[in-house]
Parts: structure tokens; sequence; C-alpha cells
């Protein structure tokens, strides 16, 4: 049977570091695309994830559970992923791997997806991640935290510190932002959206 | 009392989106998106926009985060300066110990004396003994040890003479020292000297250089300017030709 999260905080507080490396396990993934999506760099990414657990694991004995533990990590690295905006004073840069083979990536992919479905899926990744880019920080943030990582609104109220309602304004300017940018990207669902 | 929905409530709009409604509400903008065409087309957009953002997946990277306690750490091989001490050899830091020794002893001008009235040590800061300090009681009748002791005695008395002596002829390095000094500033001074004469020979070279850049520019720029008054003269010579042309009566 699986631990919940409270269960591994539990024995992670009592002294059990293995415990701790399986939350770490669970999470490191989606901390790690939390960073990427917000900071927009690679490596980058890999070091806020790092820290956050890093500090997580430090300030574990002062975790009293009034949020979830997922919450709880969420905040730290979304005040890491800030540190690091505020440090840098510049705007998310999203940078495509490196060195990635097309033609290698279909074959991983197997027969059901072609190259050209790949490329094209691809493409529209890259015109995604350029109109997040566009967004300003907290608009970003709140649609990464939605979209990707499924938080309520309540939740990502109280990660960003804000009102709800100013929560689904944020979604709904940044959505509207990425709409137009797609439009102007000649992306097929909108076209066939005008013509109808 | 039933909700009404109206176009610009777009956080109820965003929270039909994401289905984070109440049924009540839910009712509402069903209702008003059958009506309204403006605000049905605007949910399938958001809707397609939200379908889009999940095509942006970050790179597949191996994270393998792991604590690891500090105790569990094998031992790092971290590289510490040696010890200057560490270095030296046994053998010359006992010598070096003894040269130590010899020269504090020469320096405090140590005097070893046996008389009749006892064993006693003595310095040369010291002021001279009133009387001795309870001297050490030999036996009389013991003449073996009163002969050691005058052997180490004058053993001692060599040692600080052959000190001195060292002393004497380091002293009698100063001079040298002081010729070295004032070769080695000649030659600071000499190599100044050279440095400066290079610079200026670079600098009247570089100048030299600049000048005849300078010569070729304006030799150039006069060649084309006489070009260039040759084709003004071409070209007008051309034009009154055509003039002349123009200007004569067709037959």
């Amino acid at each position: 049977m699986v631990a919940t999260d409270e269960e591994l905080v539990a024995r992670s507080m009592d002294g059990d570091v293995d415990s701790f490396n399986q939350l770490v396990l669970r999470w490191e993934r989606p901390i790690y695309a939390l960073a990427y999506r917000v900071i927009g760099r690679d490596e980058d990414a890999r070091d806020v994830a790092q820290e956050t657990f890093l500090r997580a694991f430090r300030a574990l004995p002062g975790f009293k559970g009034q949020a979830k533990f997922s919450s709880w990590l969420y905040r730290i690295a979304l005040n890491l992923c800030r540190d690091w905006i505020r440090r840098k004073k510049r705007t998310p840069v999203v940078d495509m791997p490196e060195g990635v083979d097309v033609a290698e990536l279909a074959a991983e992919q197997g027969p059901v997806e072609s190259i050209e479905d790949l490329v094209a899926r691809q493409e529209m990744s890259r015109i995604v991640a350029e109109g997040m880019k566009l967004l300003p920080d907290e608009q970003r943030t709140a649609i990464v935290l939605k979209e990707y990582h499924g938080l309520t609104f309540q939740e990502i109220a109280d990660l960003q510190g804000c009102p709800l309602s100013t929560v689904k304004t944020r979604l709904y300017q940044g959505l509207t932002v990425l709409r137009r940018h797609l439009e102007s990207q000649g992306m097929t669902s909108y076209e066939s959206d005008r013509q109808s | 009392m039933s909700i009404k929905f109206t176009c610009d409530d777009k956080q109820t709009l965003i929270s039909y989106v994401y289905g984070e409604i109440d049924h009540e509400t839910r009712q509402a903008v069903d209702a008003h998106l059958a009506s309204c065409h403006a605000c049905a087309a605007e949910v399938t957009a958001l809707g397609d926009v939200r379908s889009d953002i999940g095509l942006w997946v970050p790179p597949d990277v191996e994270l393998d985060f792991t604590i690891v306690k500090k105790s569990q750490l094998p031992p790092a091989n971290v590289l510490r300066p040696a010890r200057w001490w560490n270095t030296v050899p046994v053998w010359a830091q006992a010598a070096a110990a003894i040269l130590v020794v010899a020269a504090g002893i020469s320096i405090a001008n140590v005097q070893v004396k046996s008389g009749p009235e006892g064993f006693s040590v003595s310095t040369g800061w010291m002021t001279p003994p009133v009387a001795v300090a309870q001297p050490v009681s030999v036996p009389q009748n013991d003449d073996a040890w009163r002969a050691a002791l005058v052997s180490l005695e004058q053993q001692l008395r060599t040692e600080i003479r052959s000190a001195r002596n060292d002393e004497t002829r380091v002293a009698a390095h100063a001079p040298g020292d002081e010729a070295t000094l004032r070769r080695v500033q000649q030659l600071i001074a000499e190599s100044e000297q050279r440095h400066e004469r290079a610079l200026a020979t670079r600098f009247i070279e570089f100048t030299r250089d600049i000048n005849m850049q300078r010569r070729a520019d304006l030799m150039n720029i006069g060649r084309g300017m006489v070009n260039y008054e040759d084709q003004l003269r071409r070209q007008g010579q051309m034009i009154n030709n055509v003039i002349r042309v123009s200007a004569t009566p067709q037959q």
C-alpha cells in the first residue's frame, strides 16, 4: 500500500530520511515542471527544484500540516522562482532543449506519431511557450498552477496571496493574451473559428 | 431568485470554463450562451487555448534528487595544504633545533661556572650576583664528577665562541650586501632606461607610419580629384556636343 504524503511527512519528521526521499521522488517532477514553466530555463529550473527540496527538508520541523504538503512545496518553489526572476531582472526565457533529434524522438514515440506530427507538435509547443513569455509573472504563474498542476482558484489565491477574484481576472486576461498570440501565429483551431 | 449572467461577467465566465461553478450559475451561463453567439464563441476559443496550452511540455530530464545525511556521506577527498614542517626531514629539524638553542645561548651570553662554592649558570643580561644563590653542592670527594663538569664547561665555551664567530662572519657580509643592493638598483635603473628608449622608438615609428599613411591617403585623394575633374570635363564636352547637335537645324 502506497503511503500518503501526510504519512511520509510524519515519518520524515521523526528522522526517517528515506521517507522524505520518497516524497522527493513523488514531487520532483511536478516541482521541476513548475519551475521550468515559470522561469523557462532548464538548468535554473533544476536548481530551483533542488533548492526547494533542500529548504523543505530543513524547514520540515516547522511544518505544522495546516496546508497540504504539495501546497507547501509549491509555495517554496514559487518563492524561489520569484527570487530568481527578481535577481535576474529579466523576462523568463523559454529555451528549447538543445540537441534534440526529431527523427530520434519520433522513433521513441513509436509508430503512432509520424515525424510530421511530431514536428508540428514541437512547433505548437514553441508557440505556446513564446505566448507564455509575453504574460506578466502573476498571470503566467496563475495559468501554470491552474493548467498544469490542477490547483483550485482558492489554492492559487492562497499561494499568490491575493483575492479569489484577482486569480480569476489573471486567468481570463492571461488566456485572452495567449489566444491572441496563437491567432497571430495561425494556429488552425482559431482559423476555423474565424471561418465559422 | 434566479441568477442572471451578463456578457461583462468575465469572472463567472472563467469559472464556467474551468468548471469551478455551482449548478445554478452554470444553468444561467448555459442559458445565456444559447442566445449570445459572441460569448459562446469566446468560451469555445478559451477552451481551444486551454487544449493548446497542454502542448507545452518541459524537457524530459533526469532529476534523481536525494537527500543524504552528512553522516552517510563518504569521506571527502579534500586536499589540504601540507604543513611546512612535515616536508622537512627529521635530521634537519634536529639540527635546526640545536642551532636555535646555540644561538639562544650565545645571545643570552650564558656563562657556566663551577668553583669551590658550587656549580652556577648565569646570562649576560643578569646583574652580577651578589651572592650565589643556592649553590648546587657537589661532593668534594667526587673527582670524576668535577672533571666531567669542567670538560662540559669547556665544550660549551667552545661552542659559544664558534657561534659568536658565525655572527661576526654574517655581520661582515653586510657591506657586500650593500654593494649587491647598489648593483640591483643600477640594473633596475638601466632596465627602466631601456624601456623608455624602446617606448620612444616605438612612438617615433608609430608617428612615422601615421604620416606615411596620411601622405598616401592625400595622394589617393588628389589622384581621385584629377580623375573626377577629367570625368567632369568629358561630361561637359559631351553635353556641349549634345547641345550643338540639337541646335543644328534638321534637314
